[in-house]
């Protein structure tokens, strides 16, 4: 899955833009290496029961917990890259203002919703960090991976700020060069990006 | 204002869930992320219901708290975990040279057949569907590898370009495939049964793909020669480049089949296996940095649609919407079989303008419950039902075939993902010259669907021996 087009320059929003891709890239990063970390200790699992008939203590427990982890730390930067599946065959044909205001009402919509969400979800988090709640088989606390959903969460809410901004900016400005924004892109360049996204070592390959 | 309200609550859950499931469709229409246009609608519909019910501020502390639990309840599953290991499967095999040497050995293999650079183009993208189960990224790939070595041997560029996007659509059904674990957990059914059943179908459809080439090769003039001259020796010595494939093939079936492992185990091990063989062949932090990278990104997209279908389902479940859909489905005077074409050709047109995952997501809740009611419902033996199938089995079958019906369209227009993909790689063939070569995988993959939809005991064999169907 490759990543959209997001234009640059030196405004504030675009500084804000670049600095906040950082922490967005370290939390996907951290979400990659919780992955990563996943398969590790289900091959060691498999292992550990065929070779030794000693599984991971808890290991299910573990699963469990670091699955939030992975499925919500990257969302803000997916956002960022326009990588969240949309349908743009219709808002594609806009063009301009007309674009820009669709984009940030659609974006606004978001907001609110994800600003539910976090809500609902520190509530979710807060039952479970004052019960002690924990784990069925080895008793690890389930606050953290309730927590770090709402943080994601929370993370995207100030993406999708940034994102507004950019969108009202664009629509005060006009033009087709909006900053800090996924621009959307024809099948043609997604396609094209796509393919540079997974073939980078096979053109190493083929010039062999 | 007033009496808007008072309308509102006035109306009865089914009403209030076509409002609600219209609004997201708008929503979808104008834009909005699929996973937060599901999310909204779905906490609009609860705080709708119940505010009918407790009166807005009760109404809003519920829907807030049942929605807000769903993006960590759902998630924190085991059975999901194997999505982030099955991805991270294929964005490793690309970095672990994998490619070259999977489509060299089909070629010494296979290759001496009429059409044979276009039947070892097959059967190597399938063979890579084994570790991948992206199918634009095998497209993607294939197209830089096969495309150029058929093109110098003087195949047709319409064909070259044809047969490699059409290949990428093999992933999608042969194990391990994202989109089957993700359709099994959203309709609750064995995620091992549904693996294994997409095994079959991938390979009759690698097989048709295979016969049509060769029958392409022998009806029309100058369509390129066979690769000969292969010694049994240089077969056997290409094998061992190709080798981890089959052993992640191998571990993924005697764990899922065997029921020595659990499929998250299984997709672990291959990961891992796949991680080995692309440090071996020189991959160090860049390439496991951008392949983490990507698989996170691709994980976070695909559970947020999860999680925000979800919100909508648990709604859906409360305005009781998919039992009158279903109902309504059922009363309909055309035969079951005609009903289910119908369905699947509204698949078709859908696939056109929207991405497989989403669109599967967003319409399963409804539609599946219909299926499942058009076949006799839950409960009902094969011998009773109108597809001849049982409820498991109409479950796992209708997966594997809506599945294959998602992937049709990444070869047709408007925005068949792998045919511009493919134009896109290979600057030389144009995006109407790609959707051209697919017109005859195209038709051999509507002759798929049907053979699948008349015989289900393509589909339903491997999982009948599981216990499944």
């Amino acid at each position: 899955m490759s990543a959209a087009t997001v234009l640059e320059d030196d405004s504030l929003l675009s500084r804000s833009d670049r600095l906040f891709f950082r922490l967005e890239s370290l939390l996907n990063l951290a979400s990659g290496l919780a992955i990563f970390m996943l398969v590790l200790m289900a091959t060691v699992n498999i292992l550990g029961r065929w070779l030794f008939s000693s599984p991971i203590s808890g290991y299910v427990d573990w699963v469990e917990q670091a699955m939030p982890f992975i499925a919500i730390l990257g969302i803000s930067y997916t956002q960022r890259v326009g990588g969240h599946i949309r349908m743009d065959i219709v808002v594609g044909q806009l063009k301009g203002r007309w674009l820009w205001f669709t984009e940030l009402l659609t974006s606004f919509a978001m907001l609110l919703v994800t600003l539910v969400l976090i809500y609902g979800s520190y509530l979710h988090f807060w039952r479970s960090y004052s019960i002690g709640d924990s784990s069925l088989d080895i008793n690890l606390p389930t606050w953290p991976a309730k927590l770090v959903v709402s943080f994601s969460l929370a993370v995207l809410a100030l993406r999708l700020m940034l994102q507004i901004w950019g969108y009202v900016r664009a629509l005060r400005k006009g033009g087709d060069q909006p900053i800090a924004v996924p621009l959307i892109e024809s099948p043609r360049t997604v396609a094209v990006k796509e393919a540079q996204a997974v073939t980078g070592r096979q053109d190493e390959e083929v010039s062999q | 204002m007033m009496d808007l309200f008072h309308a509102m609550g006035e109306m009865d859950t089914i009403q209030i869930g076509l409002w609600i499931t219209g609004v997201m469709l708008v929503l979808v229409v104008l834009g909005l992320r699929v996973a937060f246009a599901a999310a909204t609608a779905g906490f609009a519909g609860l705080l709708w219901i119940f505010s009918a019910k407790f009166g807005f501020e009760k109404g809003f502390m519920i829907a807030l708290k049942m929605a807000g639990t769903i993006p960590h309840s759902k998630t924190a599953s085991l059975a999901l975990s194997l999505i982030p290991a099955f991805i991270l499967i294929g964005f490793l095999a690309y970095h672990a040279g994998l490619t070259k040497s999977l489509f060299e050995a089909a070629k010494r293999w296979v290759g001496w057949l009429p059409g044979g650079m276009g039947v070892a183009t097959v059967f190597s993208t399938a063979g890579f569907a084994a570790v991948s189960g992206a199918s634009v990224a095998t497209s993607a790939v294939f197209a830089r590898i096969a495309v150029p070595e058929m093109l110098k041997l003087g195949y047709d560029k319409r064909f070259a370009a044809g047969v490699v996007a059409a290949g990428g659509t093999l992933a999608s059904l042969i194990p391990p495939s994202a989109i089957l674990v993700i359709y099994a957990i959203i309709v609750e059914q064995d995620v091992g049964a549904l693996l294994m059943a997409g095994f079959l179908p991938g390979a009759v459809s690698a097989v048709i793909y295979g016969g049509l080439v060769v029958i392409l090769a022998k009806t029309r003039k100058n369509f390129g020669p066979p690769v000969t001259g292969f010694t049994w020796k240089q077969r056997f010595e290409s094998l061992p480049g190709a080798m981890p494939i089959f052993a992640v093939i191998a571990i993924i079936m005697v764990c899922i089949y065997g029921g020595v492992g659990t499929p998250t185990e299984a997709g672990a091990l291959g990961a891992f296996i796949i991680f080995c063989i692309a440090i071996y062949n020189g991959s160090r932090w860049p390439e496991l940095k951008s392949s983490l990278m990507e698989t996170a990104k691709l994980s976070a997209m695909i559970f947020a649609i999860i999680w925000g279908v979800l919100i909508y389902v648990r709604f859906l479940g409360f305005a009781d919407l998919p039992s009158a859909f279903s109902d309504w489905i059922v009363s309909l005077d055309h035969s079951p079989m005609l009903t289910l074409l119908m369905i699947l050709c509204a698949y078709a047109v859908l696939g056109m303008f929207m991405d497989a995952i989403g669109m599967l997501l967003l319409t399963l809740p409804i539609v599946f419950p219909a299926v499942m009611a058009l076949n006799g419902g839950v409960g009902v033996t094969a011998a009773e039902s109108a597809f001849g199938v049982s409820d498991v089995g109409c479950a796992i079958w209708f997966g594997i075939i809506v599945v294959k019906m998602a992937e049709l369209c990444l070869i047709t227009p408007p925005i068949g993902l792998n045919c511009f993909v493919v134009a896109g790689v290979r600057p030389e063939c144009s995006v109407q010259d790609v959707f051209r070569g697919c017109i005859p995988f195209f038709v051999a993959d509507v002759i798929t669907i049907a053979v699948l939809i008349m015989m289900p005991g393509i589909v339903l064999w491997l999982p009948g021996l599981m216990g499944f169907a």
